[in-house]
């Protein structure tokens, strides 16, 4: 078990740039989402979410999840907990000037082909099952969080919230769903309080599921 | 291109380095990796820098020190970005080596 006053999200940037692929990535999205391109714009958002994307398909998972999915202690929050709220740089990334309909959002996630089937991916991979020992319906953690940062550069992208347990959520709520306010709750919960997600997570951040990050032999 | 044999000295470095030693300015606990070129150029010396030598030591120059051949980047590394302690993003452009020459 880690100590409490170790860093696991600063350990991971600083493992980052001490590997030359981790490093070059991380930078190649940081700087397109940290330019302003205009007074009007904080920076160009397509080329944040594209070099996002790059980033989780080009640097291996210990690198990459290692600063995603890192573990921070409950009363830390703000040196852990917003130094991962600030891994996918959410003010660009994340952030809108208006936060639309999560329905609104995901009609608008099944007119892109990536988004659709990365959205798909994650629906399948980490539906929850409380009656499992994992909490998920496919005992994956790894495809689990394959998908969920998957889903990182696509209109979906997601980020954790400012909560005491880990909750994650697309940047989109269920104010004016109408009659479908069920079905946009349900939508929304699927990521802010979905069991398998978050023992994926945990799992990760503890290093207690191995196959995650190392290599599965060969079948 | 370097001649054969010649700049053997001239060497790419590394040394792995707090944020704050690189005496930017920053207030961050990142790390990195700094690489630097290091070490002799005499055998990439050609003429010029010998005449160089020369008229410098027959003080025929007056007071100009022209520069003689250096150990220096011909490439630099990919940049590097760190999150500083305001939860801000920096990125560095040439800020280290990535292949050096006798220039």
């Amino acid at each position: 078990p880690a100590l409490a006053k170790e860093n696991n999200c600063l350990n991971a940037a600083k493992a980052c740039n001490l590997n030359d692929t981790c490093k070059k990535y991380r930078s190649a999205y940081i700087s397109p989402c940290t330019s302003r391109v205009s007074t009007a714009e904080v920076c160009n958002k397509r080329k944040c979410h594209k070099a996002l994307r790059q980033f989780f398909d080009k640097v291996p998972p210990k690198h990459s999840y290692g600063m995603l999915f890192c573990s921070c202690p409950l009363g830390d929050q703000l040196a852990c907990s917003e130094r991962r709220r600030q891994t996918i740089v959410p003010a660009c990334s994340y952030e809108d000037k208006e936060k639309p309909n999560c329905l609104t959002l995901q009609a608008s996630c099944k007119t892109n082909y990536i988004c659709r089937s990365r959205l798909a991916d994650f629906f399948t991979n980490c539906q929850p099952e409380p009656r499992s020992l994992s909490g998920c319906l496919k005992e994956n953690y790894a495809d689990c969080l394959l998908s969920y940062s998957g889903l990182i550069g696509t209109v979906m992208t997601s980020n954790y919230l400012r909560s005491s347990k880990i909750s994650v959520s697309p940047f989109c709520d269920c104010s004016s769903s109408g009659n479908s306010k069920e079905e946009c709750d349900r939508f929304t919960e699927f990521f802010t309080d979905n069991a398998c997600l978050r023992n994926a997570i945990l799992a990760f951040g503890n290093g207690t599921d191995v196959s995650v990050w190392q290599p599965m032999p060969p079948v | 291109d370097r001649v054969k044999g010649q700049g053997r000295g001239c060497l790419l470095k590394e040394i792995h380095l707090n944020v704050t030693d690189l005496g930017l300015g920053y207030r961050t606990k990142e790390e990195l990796i700094f690489r630097y070129c290091s070490g002799p150029c005499f055998d990439a010396e050609t003429n010029y820098d010998k005449i160089l030598n020369n008229l410098t030591h027959n003080k025929k120059l007056d007071k100009e020190t022209p520069s003689r051949t250096c150990c220096r980047p011909v490439a630099f590394d990919d940049d590097v970005s760190f999150l500083d302690d305001s939860l801000e993003y920096h990125t560095l452009k040439k800020h280290s080596a990535r292949k050096c020459a006798c220039v």
